[in-house]
């Protein structure tokens, strides 16, 4: 039978713009093509210059995603036990009720405190993303949570130093002389930086690479210098002095610019290339050439990851790091500087997502890392939790101390409430199970946190099924509380747009709402990047202006940047800081514990993975096909030593607990360090566990950041141990 | 894991696919491009970009294109100079011997 002379009614087509919602700096603009409702391609956007038409691995398959068979499309309640995945369908109205009725009870019975939210940032958009359950929350009372995952410690660092500034624009890394990439696989984590670095190297710029593992990004660079995870710290101070001994400073900039440089130099005495050698593993030579290399090819960049501030003393690496570019006079052109968050380039309008000014003064804060003990009363709470929400994150496989959170979850006493896309491992505890919207059936506006565009979101198609946005979540659970009465909670999304930025300021110059629907994107009103150095005269957004290597901020104690604590400013972590930088060795190893690095003498370090974000996309098959499944790098001289050989299964321990994971020798790790990629689904896993069973929660020295490559382990063939 | 460049770009192999690659890994070779297997990050912007959609992410190939991805090993392990930037390197001048003798006129 033939179709052939079948009228056929023309498909309409339409093409949206779109933004990646994913926590990655890269904010790729995105067209959607949609054919009779139904999104057929997600593609990159050709008119996005940085992001420049492509997507990466983890989302060029959207798609899969966004129509994955798996998706929850309706509102659910537990009827199996906690963690059996077993739930029946329920209305809206019921789910709403019943989690309104839970909360109201709870917060009789034990005050408002017992309820804590906990998320972070599965989508990133300023309606969707990190505050969007704050205001409510913060009206409720209940306990704030602490979401220090990403770069809190280093945001203290760094604020400490020079402020909160964009730094340097990254589309202006063509112009630098010296790229010094350090603890970022920008290969697998900030893609659309790369092709900036290879034509800066291409005009003759030194790319190096400050990494235990030889990644893509290393290879592909001028020079890679492995380093032992957690001594980071000792290789910027070493820098700093042969810089400051050798006389590669510059004077002038150093003068005008900078605070504190008298005591710096007293204090980087102590940290001698010879000394850094012995702690970090790279030898003499390598380390005075860096640092003289650094100082003196001008316009020199410190691209810095994630990762660095993932040790008992990540903090303190990035104030020395942070201090480095005044003192070679970096900031003087455009390229030249340090980039960690250019996040600080844009306006946004904080106040009006997170509403701190509802929360009761002196509400209790709990750090999500500590949730596993927070659960099984292990930390010591004026008020015990009774109820959770999470949405935007799937604590069970992304925070440390997997057993006890297991544990935790499963109390028949407490109450959960999970607002998902897909059945991870965290929604199977929960007693209420919400259906979330993916990015095509949502509208937001995204800062980025890796360059200078704001980018627009327009919905591509319907919500599947009953799915919500996060925004019209709270809108829905904020009436059944009665907290309609303040119109902060019937926000339409339209009127959050509304109050996403400042757009009164100078950056937002020329941007609209309109104009951002329209174009999906729009660079903020900057110098273009070839002018912009922003500190070539100072104008650090420090209480002095100034670079300060003597920290004025330090007085007021350890501190975490109220945006990822609900806009909250009590109960800061306070402990004293130094106010110069400083060298504060990994905890976890030989000279700090002999007995515990005896026992188990390997570092492991959980780096991102290639093809999921966080625990994102560890579902979808493509991805995990990709991704392969979990896996240990272990170099060939300690797999030898341990008779352990590729593909064979090995269990990695500490006393902390213990994973069954695929061995992979691989001489790209050091000797001593272990790398496991962090993400895969604890429903997925071998013995179902993940590498979060083996990190400790133990915070590093600034901003609550976490330590997890601050950890020991030891490995064992999985046979031999039952054989 | 990696992208492969499959039978439609034999005699065409216009570079337009290796203008796009964000990490310069689709390397020239004499009759075709080839994607390096181990330098490939799996973005899939060079899908979009060739005219003749010969590329495809080698969990997504076709049964009869299947064989491009053993090729395409086989040609990095046969030029091992071949690495580190394709525009560097310029053209290899050489084909993996399957594709040499390849026969135009279209898949049977
Ligand atoms: S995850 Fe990052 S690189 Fe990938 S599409 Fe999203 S923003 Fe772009
Ligand atoms: S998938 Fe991306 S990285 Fe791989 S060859 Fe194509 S463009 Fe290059
Ligand atoms: S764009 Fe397509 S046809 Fe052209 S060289 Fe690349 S793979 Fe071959």
């Amino acid at each position: 039978m033939t179709l052939i002379d079948e009228p056929v009614a023309p498909a309409r087509e339409l093409t949206v713009l779109g933004a990646c919602p994913q926590d990655c700096p890269d904010t790729c603009a995105m067209v959607v093509t949609v054919r009779d409702g139904v999104a057929v391609e997600v593609a990159g956007s050709k008119a996005q210059p940085y992001t420049n038409g492509g997507l990466c691995v983890k989302v060029d398959n959207y798609l899969d995603r966004v129509y994955h068979p798996d998706r929850i499309l309706h509102p659910m309640r537990r009827v199996g036990p906690k963690g059996s995945g077993e739930f029946e369908r329920i209305s809206w109205d019921e789910a709403v009720d019943e989690v309104a009725r839970r909360f109201t009870a709870i917060a009789a019975d034990h005050g408002a405190e017992a309820i804590m939210p906990v998320s972070y940032l599965g989508t990133q958009g300023i309606l969707n993303g990190l505050n969007v359950g704050d205001p409510f929350f913060n009206r409720l009372g209940a306990t704030v949570a602490e979401r220090t995952y990403c770069d809190a410690g280093s945001c203290t660092a760094y604020a400490m130093t020079i402020g909160d500034t964009a730094g340097v624009d990254p589309e202006a890394m063509v112009n630098s002389k010296f790229i010094l990439i350090w603890a970022a696989n920008i290969m697998s984590t900030n893609l659309h930086l790369w092709p900036y670095i290879a034509e800066a190297k291409k005009r003759g710029a030194k790319v190096v690479v400050v990494d235990p593992v030889r990644t893509k990004t290393a290879r592909a660079a001028s020079q890679h210098i492995p380093i032992r995870p957690g001594t980071d710290g000792a290789l910027a101070m070493a820098m700093m002095h042969v810089i400051i001994n050798e006389g590669l400073t510059d004077d002038d900039y150093v003068a005008a610019h900078t605070i504190g440089y008298d005591e710096l130099v007293e204090r980087v005495q102590q940290y001698t290339p010879e000394w850094a050698s012995q702690e970090t593993g790279i030898p003499v030579e390598t380390i005075l050439t860096l640092a003289r290399e650094y100082a003196t090819a001008q316009p020199s960049v410190i691209r810095i990851g994630v990762a660095v501030e993932r040790h008992a003393g990540g903090g303190q690496t990035v104030r020395a790091l942070s201090c480095l570019p005044a003192l070679v006079g970096a900031w003087r052109n455009p390229g030249g500087g340090i980039l960690q968050l250019p996040l600080w380039a844009f306006p946004v309008n904080w106040p009006a997502f997170m509403h701190p000014e509802l929360l009761p003064p002196g509400t209790q804060v709990v750090n999500q890392y500590l949730l596993g003990q927070a659960l099984t009363g292990q930390l010591d709470l004026r008020t015990p939790l009774k109820a959770l929400m999470v949405y935007n994150s799937n604590p069970l496989v992304v925070a440390p101390d997997q057993a006890r959170m297991v544990e935790g979850l499963s109390r028949d006493d407490l109450f959960t409430v999970v607002s998902e896309q897909f059945m991870t491992d965290t929604a199977r505890y929960a007693d209420i199970l919400l259906p979330a919207t993916t990015q095509l059936e949502q509208e937001d506006i995204m800062f980025s946190w890796g360059h200078l565009y704001v980018t627009y979101n327009n919905p591509s198609i319907a919500p599947l099924g009953e799915a919500v946005p996060n925004t019209e979540l709270f809108r829905r659970l904020a009436r059944a509380m009665g907290f309609d009465d303040d119109p902060i909670f019937t926000r339409t999304d339209e009127q959050m747009i509304a109050e996403a930025f400042d757009w009164s300021s100078p950056a937002m110059e020329g941007i609209t709402v309109d104009s951002l629907k329209e174009q999906g994107f729009s660079r903020l009103n900057l110098p273009p990047s070839d002018e912009y150095a922003p500190h070539r005269d100072g104008n650090f957004r420090t209480p002095s202006g100034k670079t300060e290597f003597v920290s004025s901020a330090a007085a007021g104690g350890n501190f975490v940047v109220p945006l990822f604590r609900q806009g909250s400013n009590d109960h800061q972590p306070g402990q004293p800081v130094d106010p110069l930088p400083h060298y504060i060795p990994p905890r976890d190893n030989a000279a700090a514990d002999p007995e515990l690095a005896a026992r188990y003498p390997l570092n492991l370090i959980s780096p991102k993975s290639h093809a999921f974000i966080n625990s994102s996309f560890a579902n979808i098959e493509i991805h995990q096909r990709v991704q392969k499944p979990a896996t240990l790098l272990i170099n060939p001289a300690d797999a030898e030593a341990r008779g352990i050989t590729t593909g064979s299964v090995v269990r990695a321990f500490n006393d902390r607990g213990s994973v069954e994971l695929l061995a992979k020798v691989d001489a790209s790790t050091m000797a001593g360090v272990t790398v496991c990629h962090v993400g895969h689904w604890r429903s997925d896993a071998l013995g179902l566990s993940t590498l979060s069973q083996l990190n400790p929660t133990t915070f590093a020295d600034l901003g609550n950041a976490p330590t997890f490559s601050d950890t020991l382990i030891d490995v064992e063939p999985v046979a031999a141990q039952e054989g | 894991m990696a992208y492969v460049i499959t039978e439609a770009c034999i005699d065409a192999a216009d570079k337009a696919c290796r203008e796009e690659c964000p990490v310069d890994c689709i390397y020239e070779g004499d009759r075709m491009l080839y994607i390096h297997p181990d330098e490939c990050v799996d973005c899939g912007k060079c899908v979009t970009a060739c005219p003749n959609g010969a590329i495809s992410s080698e969990y997504k190939l076709a049964a009869e294109d299947e064989r491009f991805r053993d090729i395409a090993v086989e040609f990095f392990d046969a030029f091992p100079d071949a690495n580190g930037g394709a525009e560097d390197l310029g053209p290899v001048g050489a084909d993996h011997p399957t594709v040499a003798a390849w026969e135009t006129g279209g898949r049977t």
